[in-house]
């Protein structure tokens, strides 16, 4: 049943653990290291229970295959020239998993898991400052002095820039980045306006939605308990609100989405 | 390296991409008519203005006199430019112009402790370059020389000596421990004002991440030297002052407070889970009690409670540290915080140091009544209509009034039952010393109407925030400093259960190898 190995061919079953042991590392060098957002070891585990899953799929998949990945096994036991190692085996298999049982009954001191939706659906249409918006519809009012008389727009971006500076720096930051004074006090922390996957994904008419009514109007799947963001129908007028939104479209140079092509 | 990475992101990321062509231009310019006109060599001022405009007029205001639209709601306000008056710089307390580099510097790096960010990963060091020549002539200072800058002599390393003459220093005449604090924390035995009238705190020299410079000794060397401009901070290097300082001195002063750094106060943002200790014997009651020690310390920053009305902007506490001990039938907490004021409304002495109206320092815990089924909290503002909260509060007394704890139901901020505290057992104790308030809060674990208050069981994840009033800082109310919530575990001990299960995976593993083993030697037997 020995296979004649040609050149530098590796055994099938080392192949296998190579390419689970290679998704780890890839998994660690993309989160832990590159982003820096470790994956929660529980999520990790399922992770890597569907990628050993797989991989053992792809590698059973012909009979010959999965005679190749068994084969060093099976020689292992049954191989009499090989009893010392396999001995060796025999009390090291069930010596790692006393160890690991007993590591894993030990009371765990990592912080239940909290999923939470960023960019939760809208609602179709939602009541702020005692009126009812459609959310599908409404559009800046403000927006088409863009094009139509560009000095008063830049003026009410600047209006719109004093209200966020009075009024949001402390958490989005000065730079729009997320990282303003008081940021790292706050769980979940303050959106980065500059990245590519925030207000650059969204219609005007959801910023509006967030701002007027805040973490508390947030849907269930967006834990509403914990957003540190303000309800501003309470400090705002609506026409801050459109401003400041033309402020932070302004300054990161992201243009707002849209349902009509221009 | 993953830092680098990380910048490198965080530079695509941002893409300033308004001044790509400019940059570009320059670059052709100088290429095609060669390096002998330096285009941009110094800076530009009029690109200068045009980025002060988009970045820095918000704050420092349209005309550099540091009156932006959010200006009374900063602390520290942001900076007059028109007063020349740099925090940090490298050049001599009496030199007019201060040095390019020092500019750069602040506003490449930014002022840690304060609302002004590090520009360095959205600005390049051209856009930097432009920006320093353009604010130096909001102070008139375009045509003056750099100043020199000061005389480092041979620094003296960090030795346990040094720190020792540094720590005399410090202390002889109150020299530095007067408005520093006899522990560094800037515990506040007078009113500090800046020239343009606004209170200044007296740095705490034990959060070296609030310096804004950096703890580094040369950098601490460079602030006794120059002392800082606008406040209260004197140069020692000043001839004309009588605590003026020898080189090796400030060097020694440099490294005492490089060693006044509390490492067990670092907030470690991973850190979310209060490890509750289980104790046999009673619970301390005392702050000062030695089996506190035993307990981790987890350190959370404090937050102005900027969220609901009314919003509070101006905060003097920026962190709590936590530990907590249990044992069979009582739970308790162990809060500590540096505060520099210990407010006693009715004393003289209080009331002078204080900011108007002065009322007791106050902290709070705040607990869900009942455990989350699932993952849903109440607000961790005061907790809302379906989900209410238990808030323990302790207050630090009057001069008529003993410090007393308070218990209180909360379904949000606008509905609060007051309770009485001894009907559950709740109780505390505090002590101030050196710009430190140290509390103990507890009561038992269960409590007699489990309906109303929260129970302490082992193994689960309870959800825990907190509050802070400094007093003396105007905080009363919902003015005051808090958390987000952070989770307490009473962690039960394992037992022999986890010995007694590997021993059975490990005999049954055992048993199926051998098993396996036998039956391919009868096989081939066969």
């Amino acid at each position: 049943m020995s296979k004649v190995t040609k050149g530098l061919e590796i055994p099938r079953l080392l192949q296998a653990a190579l390419v689970i042991g290679g998704i780890y590392l890839a998994f660690w060098a993309v989160f832990d290291l590159l982003l820096g957002q470790p994956i929660p070891r529980s999520l990790m585990g399922m992770y890597m229970f569907f990628v050993v899953a797989g991989v053992f799929m792809v590698f059973t998949a012909t009979e010959q295959s999965t005679r190749e990945l068994v084969g060093p096994i099976r020689a292992l036991v049954e191989d009499p020239s090989r009893r010392a190692l396999r001995n060796v085996v025999f009390a090291v298999v069930p010596g790692l998993a006393a160890v690991g049982i007993f590591l894993q009954m030990q009371p765990s001191d990592e912080a239940p898991l909290e999923l939470r939706s960023i960019h939760p659906a809208p609602p179709s249409s939602v009541k702020i400052f005692g009126k009812r918006y459609d959310l599908m519809s409404l559009e800046n009012p403000y927006r088409h002095l863009e094009k139509d008389d560009p000095e008063q727009f830049r003026e009410l971006v600047g209006t719109g820039g004093e209200v966020y500076i009075r009024n949001c720096q402390y958490c989005h930051g000065d730079k729009l980045d997320g990282k303003g004074p008081y940021a790292q006090g706050l769980n979940p922390v303050p959106l980065n306006f500059q990245d590519i996957g925030t207000i650059a994904q969204l219609q005007e008419s959801f910023l509006f939605w967030r701002i007027a009514t805040g973490g508390p109007g947030l849907p269930k799947e967006a834990t509403p308990w914990i957003s540190s963001m303000p309800v501003w129908e309470k400090f705002l007028s609506e026409d801050e609100i459109w401003q400041v939104i033309l402020y932070l479209y302004d300054y990161t140079g992201h243009r707002p989405r849209s349902w009509g092509h221009e | 390296m993953t830092a680098q990475i990380k910048k490198m992101f965080a530079r695509t990321q941002s893409g300033v991409s308004w001044l790509q062509p400019w940059l570009m231009a320059s670059w052709l310019l100088v290429l095609v008519t060669g390096p002998a006109i330096p285009v941009f060599a110094a800076g530009d001022a009029e690109r200068g203005a045009e980025i002060y405009t988009v970045r820095c007029a918000l704050c420092h205001g349209d005309e550099g006199d540091g009156m932006g639209p959010a200006a009374e709601r900063l602390n520290p306000p942001p900076r007059d430019f028109t007063m020349a008056q740099y925090k940090i710089r490298t050049t001599g307390f009496e030199e007019i112009a201060p040095a390019d580099a020092d500019l750069v510097r602040m506003i490449h790096d930014g002022m840690p402790g304060t609302a002004m960010p590090g520009w360095g990963d959205l600005l390049s060091e051209q856009d930097i370059d432009d920006l320093v020549v353009f604010i130096k002539t909001l102070a008139g200072l375009e045509e003056e020389e750099p100043g020199k800058p000061i005389d480092y002599g041979n620094q003296v390393a960090i030795s346990a000596e040094s720190i020792e003459q540094g720590s005399q220093i410090f202390h002889d005449d109150d020299r530095c421990s007067e408005c520093h604090g006899q522990g560094g924390k800037g515990d506040a035995v007078k009113k500090l004002k800046d020239d343009s009238g606004y209170r200044t705190w007296p740095r705490n020299l034990t959060k070296p991440w609030t310096f804004r410079g950096s703890n580094d000794p040369r950098d601490i060397y460079t602030r006794i030297t120059t002392g800082i401009a606008g406040t209260q901070m004197p140069s020692f290097d000043d001839p004309a002052s009588e605590n003026r300082l020898s080189i090796e001195q400030r060097w020694h002063v440099a490294n005492y407070v490089n060693s006044l750094a509390k490492t067990d106060k670092v907030v470690r943002p991973e850190n979310t889970v209060i490890r509750a200790v289980r104790v046999e014997g009673r619970v301390p009651t005392a702050p000062d009690d030695p089996q506190w020690q035993q307990a981790l310390p987890s350190t959370f920053l404090l937050v102005p409670q900027l969220i609901a009305e009314e919003r509070f902007f101006t905060p003097t506490n920026d962190t709590i540290t936590v530990r907590a001990v249990y044992n069979e039938e009582e739970i308790a907490f162990h809060l500590e915080w540096d505060d520099r004021t210990r407010s006693i409304p009715g004393d003289k002495a209080a009331e002078k140091i204080a900011d108007p109206e002065i009322s007791e320092d106050m902290v709070a815990i705040q607990l869900p009544m009942a455990l989350p089924r699932g993952t849903e909290k109440p607000y961790f503002l005061y907790g809302d209509a379906a989900h209410p909260v238990n808030l323990w509060s302790w207050h630090s007394g009057t001069t008529d009034s003993a410090p007393r704890v308070s218990l209180r139901n909360a379904r949000g901020r606008a509905d609060t039952i007051e309770r009485d505290p001894v009907a559950v057992g709740l109780e505390g104790t505090g002590s101030y010393r050196d710009g430190t308030w140290q509390v103990v809060v507890g009561r038992s674990r269960v409590t007699a109407d489990p309906t109303q208050d929260l129970q302490f069981i082992e193994g689960a994840f309870i959800p825990v925030a907190f509050s802070a009033w400094d007093g003396s800082n105007s905080e009363q109310g919902s003015a005051h400093t808090l958390t987000t919530w952070y989770w307490l575990l009473l962690k039960p001990s394992p037992g022999n259960q986890p010995w007694l299960y590997a021993g059975f995976a490990f005999v049954l593993i055992l048993l199926l190898e051998l098993w396996w083993a036998r039956s391919a030697q009868r096989r081939r037997r066969i």
